[in-house]
């Protein structure tokens, strides 16, 4: 029964998110172009390299693959990020209420929208690596592939479990596109997608540590692009590990306390 | 005579449409929007600080020329505002007259289309002039400097870059009509426009294909002539920039109302006005 409920839920969210094919063409077209955007913030530097220094070790990486692996890792947390909106889409479509009635198990529901948009962004990984590589020669190194194997699995899942606790909190709000919109600028900047976490200023050093982009990005670029091992990448990988135990706990309580409140105050369809 | 009349109607076709849009955007004016569209430059701005003061230390490509790297960063971001007026604004001034279920009535009055759509494109330009006047005003603790200014050149920049995309909008008005599309072709213009209008780095240090696209883009022209209004280099070859940046815009308006005409034409004859 779990498995349908999954299983149902990824098959409605991909067709709904498929509406036409013109959708693969924007799903290709944004995160190229911002990858690109960042790539070119660099040019009037004359940089090919980036240096990056997390817990005393300092590594050198490709430009080009800095912000690849950058937009990425972000694209994926941005389509997390906008699952957060899927209730706001049942409350327009006036199906929220019976979707709440079912006797579905909630947590297969919002893996269900997870798994619909971890699918979806497929499309974008192949599409940008393969342009990318092509058009801008991004130079990988990889010493330790169990160490890269473990820093993208790590960073995907607590990416989606930060989308679940967002799906989970979107029951309550009415303004759940508003925050999503609002949410990806700020963490585009304090994540260290942009430039490295070395250079960010202290004050802001305690928000970027509660991002799980942030150490998904350490790791993943360290891992990929600057041949890092295991223990190199220990502490980000035990936060990340945290992280998707926290954020998948959270969801499921979320998802709970905001069914009984809304159900409670009757304003499941209120806008 | 008859030549008068109808630039009369036309001069009030765009009067009462600006007038219109204005009274929308003010009786829906929103603190917290304004302050969604200025969070992309802010963030820009930040990131470019930080990578000029922090990590490169101010040393920068000797290619880079020698006018100042954050006032480079704030003219590029807020021209970029004129961009989301003709692209998001104009661009889907059909798509919303045909989700508010106006279309058919605004296509069978006997008013001028391209006064319509001027109407509706003043309005979005001065609405984007708070926008534009913020990222200035964002710009200057981060190190903005105006050093020369040339106000008429800056003013022509402004009006022909605005006349440029006003065509760019009337062509996204044209595919918004025949795919029933809300905000892929905006989206994607805008990206274009980010990307290749050397916004954020001078288009000499691009890779040759994305020079390529660039030169096709109304924005790099305007972008290079504002600059050079405000911090006075590159001034050799500004006449040629402005030449082209009007070619261009008289090419985007002619193939935009043309476009716009036959799909007009098209639908009407096929009844698909109002299909979703």
């Amino acid at each position: 029964m779990f498995l349908r409920v999954v299983l149902a839920e990824a098959r409605k969210n991909l067709k709904q998110y498929f509406f036409t094919v013109r959708v693969l063409f924007w799903t290709l077209a944004l995160p190229l172009g911002n990858g690109l955007y960042l790539y070119f913030l660099y040019l009037p530097f004359g940089a090919e390299t980036v240096s990056l220094e997390f817990s005393a070790s300092s590594f050198t990486v490709d430009l080009a693959g800095f912000t690849l692996i950058g937009q990425l890792l972000y694209s994926f947390f941005t389509m997390m990020l906008l699952a957060g909106v899927a209730f706001d889409r049942e409350r327009w479509q006036g199906t929220l209420e019976s979707v709440l009635l079912s006797p579905a198990n909630r947590v297969a529901i919002l893996l269900g929208m997870a798994i619909a948009n971890t699918l979806n962004y497929l499309w974008l990984l192949v599409g940008v690596m393969i342009s990318w590589v092509l058009f801008l020669n991004v130079n990988i190194l990889i010493v330790d592939p169990l160490a890269l194997f473990a820093s993208i699995l790590l960073s995907y899942l607590s990416l989606a479990a930060l989308g679940m606790s967002l799906e989970a909190f979107c029951i309550h709000s009415r303004r759940a596109h508003m925050y999503a919109n609002m949410l990806q600028e700020p963490i585009m900047f304090l994540s260290g997608l942009i430039f490295p976490l070395q250079s960010m200023p202290e004050a802001l050093l305690p928000v970027s540590y509660l991002l799980p982009l942030t150490f998904g990005l350490i790791s993943v670029r360290l891992t990929l692009l600057g041949g890092a091992s295991i223990f190199d990448v220990a502490i980000p990988l035990t936060v990340l590990a945290f992280m998707v135990l926290i954020f998948f706990g959270l969801a499921i309580w979320l998802m709970g306390y905001a069914e009984r409140s809304a159900k409670a105050k009757a304003t499941l369809t209120q806008f | 005579m008859v030549t008068k009349v109808m630039a009369l109607h036309s001069l009030r076709v765009i009067f009462a449409a600006a007038k219109f849009n204005l009274i929308i955007t003010l009786r829906f004016f929103s603190g917290t929007a304004i302050a969604l569209r200025l969070f992309a430059p802010i963030m820009t701005l930040g990131s470019a600080w930080i990578l000029y003061n922090h990590i490169y230390q101010g040393a920068l490509a000797p290619e880079f020329g020698s006018s100042g790297y954050m006032s480079f960063i704030a003219i590029g971001n807020a021209f970029y505002v004129f961009v989301f007026a003709a692209a998001f604004v104009v661009g889907r001034v059909m798509f919303w007259e045909r989700a508010a279920g106006t279309i058919e009535a605004t296509f069978m009055t006997p008013m001028n289309r391209l006064a319509y759509m001027a109407g509706i494109m003043v309005a979005a330009a001065l609405n984007s002039l708070i926008d534009f006047a913020a990222v200035f005003l964002v710009g200057i603790p981060f190190g903005f400097q105006v050093t020369s200014p040339n106000i008429p050149l800056f003013l022509s920049s402004m009006l022909l870059t605005a006349f440029a995309l006003f065509g760019v909008g009337l062509i996204v008005n044209a595919i918004t009509l025949t795919f029933r599309d809300r905000t892929t072709t905006a989206n994607t213009l805008m990206i274009l426009y980010l990307v290749f209008s050397g916004l954020v780095c001078p288009i000499e240090l691009m890779p040759q294909w994305a020079q390529m696209i660039s030169k096709v883009l109304p924005l790099t022209y305007g972008l290079k002539i504002m600059r050079t209004s405000l911090l006075g280099v590159a001034a050799s070859g500004v006449t040629y920039d402005l030449a082209i940046l009007f070619i261009m815009g008289v090419a985007y308006v002619l193939i935009g109302a043309l476009t716009l005409k036959l799909i007009e034409k098209n639908l009407k004859k096929k009844a698909l006005l109002s299909v979703f």
